[in-house]
């Protein structure tokens, strides 16, 4: 599970700016050809109706996802800041899934998937990247293996708060970390309590000392 | 009985053999060497190895060619020195506006198309006057559920990566520079970027609270009105101004300044931390002129590569020089834990600013050595620079040229009458004060002694160093271009800089002069022979009690 996570994360890194400084005219056209799609309501990057992954023979099955960005999703996961309405999604291996992104806050959101096949999807991701109070719609279509792949939105601390979800693929290969609602983090967060809590965990623990000392003082007495 | 009693002496034996000298007072040991001679000789340790340690490219190479001179959508870029040059292509679309470049430039500035719009010339006088520019708030080295090093990182020198909060360009995509590293992508980073607009203008800022806490902006000393059109506080402080801008939502500040001048921006909500925290930037207003475009974001701060037409009059260059402090147990408490409850809570709460005490000391976001990258103030004879300084610190720093003694021209952006201004060598800037000061490179002997590297530093101390360890901080230079290596470095005839480029001896763990001293100064092993003495000594004291009991007891049970 460490291992998966750790190699997941590194995934979760991914990536090649799309028009970069660096990139060559020979890139710039295959992300043109890539459906890439950029104005003043966000982008779609990577975009693909039709490109079947090698495993693949055929689509195995068309599903479409809306899925809305608010703060207001956060309020369900004490502690978060940011939220989006779904976390968890199951599809079969081949399928084509189309994602509306709705953005209901203020500032831009993205709603990204890594580990895609380099081949089909340069930099291994599909992102849409929606405005404050704007949509995306994108289509991607996963590999045929069971694969869990990481979804998120890649804004500094928005996946730590909130923003952060998996795509099952068949059975999948595991879980993630951190998803909210579904899987626990590593790092375990230190609540200090307060004083009430605290001195009633102190009382209860003096109980159950004095429970098991009774008890042991009888074990001994009948033997 | 006799066995105990020989045990016993052998081990007071052992206990006198054992015993440091330098336990013993020192009379009875000047006594004893008049009496039997002096100690002998005992060899000391010897030097410990030097660790092994990790060292960066201290001057990349300037691959895509950002350095040179250029012209990109019409916009003359100066060339810069600097071993990490800004993006030609930001610059470009800071100054001709987000919306007016073409798509390529625009996707090569890496920021969006609402980042810097620029509408109408105004005043019809050859220029845009609409300036409508949008920030975020982005964390720096933020902690995760998940992850055990920190998020977005952003090094400001070797191995110190503080949690930080800037305001932040609008950028599009990921706050992450490549798929190999967590590192942060360039535009961000510390310090927020330098805002520079015209006077006059009609200006809007968006802040977008893209970050888990909410915030403000107040703009220090930029002409505003107190409300806006729509009779909205505008002045950024909650309670007097308006409700702090919570996560998810966006507000646009409205701000017509009619005066120029050197000014600041900040959050305003808990200022002693989010302040403090990196929440603060440097606001410029140029001097209204015909077709004058200026360079609306300086991300970074540093080399002014576009400087306005009214700069251009009386100055050679121009260069923004923002110092900022930073209190590890303050930018810490983000990397700890995840909950935002908790975070809050232990900001604002726990930790106490009234005893806060600064670890690190940065020019423009970053340390010795790393502002030798970025933040060199390059200079040929007989020119007039310009330089910026705002000092967003919590402690005051005195700023001393080297080698020279620059003039003061402006306090908190008004101008000193000509026969008031001040020329001298240490420059007393206080918290959040900003002053503009005239580099003179004039050889007179009282402005410039001549060509060289001139170290530019704050003479309180402490502020040269990473949390204790020099040299780092606020060190900057003035370099003459005679004295500009063609990498970006500067020539110099001292040590080497190679262990300042290794997280290591920021670290504590490197012997300060072990580059050139050739093994006088490193690090003395651990003395063996004294560890052995204090443990036998303790050894046999404690066997020499043992038999001393047993002895009494049995010396007693025979009376
Ligand atoms: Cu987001
Ligand atoms: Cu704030």
């Amino acid at each position: 599970m460490n291992t998966r996570h750790q190699n997941l994360q590194r995934i979760s890194l991914l990536f090649i700016w799309m028009v970069n400084a660096g990139a060559s005219a020979e890139q710039v056209n295959n992300h043109a050809h890539h459906g890439m799609h950029l104005d003043n309501t966000g982008m779609v990057m990577n975009n693909n109706m039709d490109k079947l992954p090698v495993e693949c023979s055929a689509i195995s099955e068309d599903h479409a996802f809306t899925v809305y960005a608010n703060v207001e999703y956060a309020k369900s996961f004490a502690g978060n800041s940011f939220g989006m309405s779904q976390h968890h999604y199951q599809v079969e291996p081949c399928s084509r899934i189309t994602v509306t992104f709705v953005n209901q806050d203020e500032v831009r959101h993205q709603w990204m998937v890594h580990g895609l096949p380099n081949y089909i999807y340069p930099g291994g991701m599909f992102h849409l990247e929606a405005a404050g109070g704007k949509s995306q719609t994108g289509t991607f279509i996963v590999p045929g293996s069971d694969t869990t792949y990481l979804v998120h939105c890649d804004m500094a601390q928005h996946m730590e708060k909130g923003m952060k979800g998996q795509l099952q693929v068949g059975a999948g290969d595991g879980q993630l970390w951190a998803i909210p609602g579904v899987t626990g983090s590593i790092n375990r967060d230190r609540y200090s309590g307060n004083k009430g809590v605290n001195r009633a965990a102190l009382v209860a623990a003096l109980f159950l000392l004095a429970v098991l000392v009774i008890y042991g003082a009888r074990l001994f007495k009948k033997s | 009985m006799l066995k105990h009693f020989l045990i016993f002496l052998l081990a007071l034996t052992g206990m006198l053999i054992c015993i440091p000298s330098d336990w013993l007072p020192v009379n009875m040991r000047l006594q004893w060497a008049d009496w039997f001679g002096a100690d002998a000789y005992i060899e000391p340790p010897g030097s410990r190895a030097t660790p092994i340690y990790s060292n960066q490219v201290i001057c990349p190479e300037d691959l895509p060619g950002w350095r040179k001179a250029q012209v990109i959508e019409g916009v003359s870029i100066r060339a810069t020195k600097a071993c990490i040059p800004d993006n030609p292509f930001t610059i470009a679309t800071a100054v001709m506006g987000s919306n007016r470049v073409s798509p390529d430039t625009l996707n090569k500035s890496g920021l969006t198309p609402d980042a810097i719009v620029k509408g109408r010339d105004l005043d019809g006088d050859g220029d845009p006057d609409e300036i409508h520019i949008r920030l975020e708030v982005i964390e720096l080295n933020g902690g995760s559920p998940e992850m055990q090093e920190p998020t977005t990182q952003f090094s400001i020198a070797p191995g110190i990566k503080p949690g930080l909060w800037v305001f932040a360009p609008k950028t599009l995509g990921m706050a992450t520079e490549n798929f190999e590293s967590n590192r942060a992508r360039a535009l961000l980073r510390l310090p927020a970027p330098v805002i520079r607009v015209e006077q006059g203008d009609t200006v809007k800022i968006t802040l977008e609270n893209t970050h888990y806490m909410p915030h403000t902006i107040h703009f220090h000393g930029v002409d505003h009105a107190f409300l806006d059109e729509n009779g909205e506080g505008n002045d950024g402080v909650p309670v007097t101004s308006e409700q702090a801008l919570m996560p998810g939502f966006a507000r646009t500040y409205d701000l017509n300044p009619r005066h120029a001048g050197t000014m600041y921006y900040h959050c305003h909500v808990q200022p002693q931390v989010h302040i403090m925290m990196g929440l603060q930037g440097m606001f410029v207003v140029e001097e209204n002129r015909p077709n004058n475009l200026v360079q609306t974001l300086n991300v970074g701060a540093g080399h002014v590569r576009v400087p306005s037409k009214s700069v251009s009059e009386k100055y050679h260059r121009e260069y923004d020089l923002h110092y900022q402090d930073i209190d590890i147990d303050l930018s810490n408490l983000i990397q700890q834990n995840n909950d935002v409850r908790l975070i809050t809570e232990q900001m604002h709460r726990q930790y106490n600013a009234s005893q806060a005490i600064s670890d690190f000391y940065t020019l423009n976001g970053q340390s010795f050595p790393y502002t030798f990258r970025e933040s060199l103030i390059v200079a040929s004879p007989n020119e007039n620079i310009k330089l910026r300084v705002a000092n967003g610190g919590s402690h005051g720093i005195a700023l001393h040229t080297h080698g020279h003694k620059t003039t003061l021209t402006h306090n908190d952006g008004v101008p000193v009458p000509e026969g008031a201004q001040i020329t001298r060598d240490v420059f007393w800037i206080a918290t959040s004060q900003r002053a503009d000061l005239d580099l003179n490179t004039n050889n007179d002997g009282l402005h410039s002694y001549g060509d060289g590297v001139w170290l530019l530093h704050d003479h309180e101390e402490k502020g040269i160093t990473n949390n204790g360890i020099g040299p780092g901080g606020n060190i900057g230079a003035i370099v003459y271009e005679s004295f500009m290596r063609e990498d970006g470095w500067p020539l110099t005839f001292g040590n080497s800089y190679e262990q300042y480029f290794s997280a290591e001896y920021y670290q504590r763990q490197l012997p300060v002069w072990h580059s050139y001293s050739n093994g006088f100064f490193d690090e003395a092993g651990p003395d063996i022979t004294h560890i052995a003495r204090v443990v036998g000594y303790w050894f046999f004291l404690g066997l020499a009690l043992i038999q001393f009991v047993y002895l009494v007891k049995r010396f007693g049970s025979k009376i």
